[in-house]
C-alpha cells in the first residue's frame, strides 16, 4: 500500500507517519502542503492522509481537487477541518479549547480514550458530512462523507495519549476498503 | 576518543572537581560535569587546549559540523545557539546580534571522571601536555580555600545595584506578551509557546569560573558546562538533557510542569502530589512528549519510539520539576548529527506546533536568544553523544564586562499571566542574586 501524508507544517507528522508505518505496513511518503496536492494526483497512491496543523483552514487552500478526486483521504484535526470546510461546514473558536489531554469518547458503539489538541472546532457539519462520534459536550470528534471514500479524526491518532491509536488507522483502512 | 587512554588513575569526586577548578582557571579548560550526588549522572568531561575549533556561522552547514566532529579522533565539545536553529528552518536574519551561532572545539587533551568508578582517564597524545596534568593529580588542596567545594567566597567582587539590572520585558511587557500568547492559542496557531526574558547586569570583575563551581555546589544540577568563546564564557547549570545517543539507543528527557517549594520546608510530598494532580502541568508536558516523539521520528527506526517514565518528578533550584524519557533507536544509515538538527531547538523551549512557535517568538520577544535555549553537547562519534538544554546559564564578557542570563516559561491556554512571570523570575533566581547587593 502506498500512502501519501501532506504536511500542513505540523509537529506530529513524523509521530503520524510512523503511526501509519506500524499499523499498515505502507511505503509512505511525506510531502508538504504547498508542493503535495499537484505530487497527490499525479501519484495517485492508494491513501492521501491530510495533517493536522496550526491555524484554519482557509489558510490552506488548494485541497479541493484531492477531494474531489476519489481518492481515499484521511483528515486528521486541521484535516478533517479542512475536509469539512470544502463541502459547505464551518468551523470556529471552541470555547475552552483543549491541548494534550486525553478524554473517552463513544466510538461505534465502545468507549475509547483519544488524544485531543485542538482550538477550533466544527461548528456547523457539511451536509454531506456525517457525524461517527462526538465527544460528551457534542463537539464532533469523527465524521465520514455520506457517499465519497472520506474521514476525519478531530483527535490525535498519533498521539502517545491515545492507547491504540492504530485501530483508528485500522477502521480507516477498512472504511476505505484497503484492508 | 580512542579506546585506550594515555593514563588512568583512581580519583575521588572531590579531587576531580578540585582538578577541574585548577584546570578551569589556567589553561582555561572547557568543563562539562554533572553535579554531586545526582543518581545516574556521573560522567564529567574536561577540554585542555583546543587543537581545532569551528565556529558556527550564518553559512555554517550540517555537513560541516560532522566533517568537524567526526573527522580525526578525540570527542567534539561545544555549544549551538538558539538562532543556528532558526537558520536550520530558514527563519533566521531577524534580530542583529554578535554572538557567534555556536562554537564546537577538539583538544590536545580529554580528561574523562566516572565518579561512581572513581575512575580519571586521560586522553592526551603529547607527552610534555601529559605529564603536566599528570602532576596537577600530585598536588594537594593546598593552602587556602578548596575550589569547587564550598561556596567560600563571592564568586565575584561588588555586586551591581539592583537598578543597574536590565530587563529585556518588564513585569508589564511580560504579561501582555503572554497575553497575545494566548490570543495565538485561541485562534489555533499553536498549543503552547515558551516566553522568556533576557537579563544583563554589569559585572565587570566577575570571576565566571568561581562562578561555576560556586553554583555547581550551591545548586547541583545534572549538565554544568563552562565553556569559552572569544571573550565570553558560558556558565551552564542545566537540569534539562536534550538528546542523548548511546551506541544508537536514542534518549530525550523534555522537561515541563514547574512548581516552586519553600526552601526551608523541601520538596514534600505534598507539594509532588500537588504538581502531579495539576491538568494544567500535565497538559504542558504532554503536548512537548508528542513534539519530541515527533523530532526524534524522522532518525529513528519505525516501531522503535516511546514513552517511559512520563511524569517523573524531580527537584532543582528549589522548583519541582516534571520530565518523561522519549526512547528512540536512531536508524542505520543516520548519526547523531543528522538526528541533533533535526530536534533542534529543543521542543521544551519552543512550543507546539514548532515552526509557528519559532515564529511568534521571534515577533513577541524584543532580544535575541542567543545560546539560551540552544544546546551544549559533547560529541563522541557517530552514535554517541550527550547534551544538554542551555537553559539556567549565564553568559559572561569580560570585553564588555557584562553577565547576561534568560529565563523563560511555556504557555499554554489556561496559564496565568501573573503566575508565568512569577516562574520566570524564579528560574532566573540564583543568578538574579548575583545582581543584588
Amino acid at each position: 500500500m502506498n500512502v501519501l501524508v501532506l504536511d500542513n507544517n505540523d509537529s506530529f507528522t513524523r509521530n503520524l507517519e510512523h503511526l501509519l508505518v506500524e499499523t499498515l505496513a505502507a511505503r509512505i511518503e511525506v510531502a508538504a502542503f504547498a508542493d503535495g496536492v499537484r505530487r497527490a494526483l499525479c501519484a495517485a497512491p492508494d491513501l492521501i492522509v491530510i495533517s493536522a496543523g496550526p491555524g484554519r483552514p482557509s489558510d490552506y487552500p488548494g485541497y479541493g481537487p484531492v477531494l474531489d478526486s476519489g481518492l481515499p483521504v484521511l483528515g486528521v484535526c486541521l484535516g478533517m477541518q479542512i475536509m469539512n470546510e470544502h463541502f459547505g461546514g464551518r468551523t470556529d473558536r471552541l470555547p475552552g479549547c483543549v491541548h494534550g489531554r486525553a478524554e473517552a469518547i463513544d466510538f461505534l458503539g465502545r468507549r475509547r480514550v483519544v488524544a485531543r489538541y485542538h482550538s477550533l472546532y466544527l461548528s456547523r457539519v457539511a451536509e454531506d458530512l456525517e457525524v461517527l462520534a462526538a465527544n460528551h459536550a457534542g463537539v464532533p470528534m469523527a465524521v465520514r462523507h455520506r457517499t465519497r471514500r472520506l474521514l476525519g479524526y478531530q483527535f490525535h491518532p498519533e498521539s502517545f495519549l491515545t492507547p491504540d491509536g492504530g485501530y483508528f488507522i485500522e477502521h480507516a483502512a477498512r472504511f476505505f476498503g484497503l484492508s | 576518543m580512542s579506546t585506550r587512554p594515555d593514563f588512568s588513575a583512581c580519583l575521588d569526586p572531590r579531587a576531580f572537581v578540585r582538578l577541574a577548578a585548577v584546570l578551569a582557571r589556567d589553561p582555561g579548560a572547557d568543563l562539562f560535569l554533572s553535579g554531586a550526588g545526582l543518581a545516574g549522572e556521573t560522567l564529567g568531561l574536561a577540554g585542555v587546549r583546543p587543537v581545532s575549533e569551528l565556529i558556527v556561522g550564518p553559512r555554517t552547514r550540517t555537513h560541516e559540523l560532522k566533517e568537524f566532529c567526526f573527522s580525526g579522533p578525540g570527542p567534539a565539545l561545544g555549544f549551538l545557539g538558539y538562532p543556528f536553529g532558526l537558520g536550520l528552518r530558514g527563519l533566521a536574519g531577524f534580530k542583529t546580534s554578535l554572538f557567534p551561532l555556536g562554537h564546537l572545539k577538539k583538544y590536545a587533551a580529554i580528561l574523562r571522571h566516572e565518579r561512581g568508578a572513581h575512575r580519571l582517564d586521560l586522553f592526551c597524545a603529547d607527552p610534555i601536555l601529559r605529564r603536566e596534568i599528570v602532576d596537577l593529580l600530585g598536588v594537594g588542596p593546598g593552602p587556602g580555600p578548596e575550589p569547587g567545594l564550598e561556596p567560600v567566597h563571592d564568586p565575584g567582587g561588588p555586586a551591581a545595584r539592583p537598578e543597574a539590572l536590565q530587563q529585556s520585558l518588564s513585569r508589564e511587557g511580560y504579561i501582555r506578551g503572554v497575553e497575545r500568547v494566548l490570543e495565538r492559542i485561541r485562534d489555533g496557531d499553536v498549543y503552547q509557546l515558551n516566553l522568556s526574558i533576557r537579563f544583563s547586569a554589569a559585572r565587570p570583575d566577575l570571576d565566571p569560573a568561581d562562578l561555576f563551581f560556586h553554583l555547581l555546589s550551591a545548586n547541583p544540577a545534572r549538565f554544568y558546562a563552562l565553556f569559552s568563546s572569544g571573550p565570553r564564557r558560558l556558565v551552564s547549570t542545566s537540569p534539562e538533557r536534550f538528546l542523548r545517543v548511546a551506541d544508537g539507543r536514542v534518549l530525550s528527557q523534555p522537561i515541563k510542569g514547574t512548581l516552586r517549594f519553600d526552601p526551608a520546608e523541601g520538596p514534600t510530598r505534598a507539594r509532588v502530589r500537588e504538581l502531579l494532580a495539576s491538568a494544567k502541568e500535565d497538559a504542558e508536558l504532554s503536548m512537548i512528549v508528542d513534539l519530541v516523539r515527533n523530532d526524534i521520528s524522522n532518525n529513528c527506526e519505525y516501531g522503535s519510539v516511546r514513552v517511559d517514565g512520563h511524569k517523573s518528578v524531580f527537584a532543582v533550584d528549589n522548583l519541582l520539576q516534571m520530565y518523561s524519557n522519549v526512547r528512540g533507536r536512531l536508524r542505520p544509515d543516520r548519526t547523531c548529527l543528522d538526528l541533533l538538527p533535526d530536534a533542534f531547538p529543543g521542543g521544551s523551549v519552543t512550543g507546539c506546533p514548532k515552526g509557528r512557535a519559532l515564529e511568534l517568538i521571534e515577533d513577541l520577544e524584543p532580544h535575541c536568544r542567543d545560546f539560551y535555549c540552544g544546546c551544549f553537547v559533547m560529541i563522541m562519534d557517530e552514535r554517541n553523544m550527550d547534551s544538554s538544554v542551555a537553559i539556567r546559564t549565564a553568559c559572561h564578557d569580560a570585553d564588555t564586562g557584562e553577565l547576561c542570563f534568560y529565563a523563560g516559561s511555556g504557555i499554554v491556554v489556561d496559564s496565568d499571566p501573573d503566575r508565568e512571570y512569577r516562574e520566570t523570575l524564579a528560574k532566573a533566581e540564583k543568578f538574579l542574586e548575583l545582581t543584588r547587593t
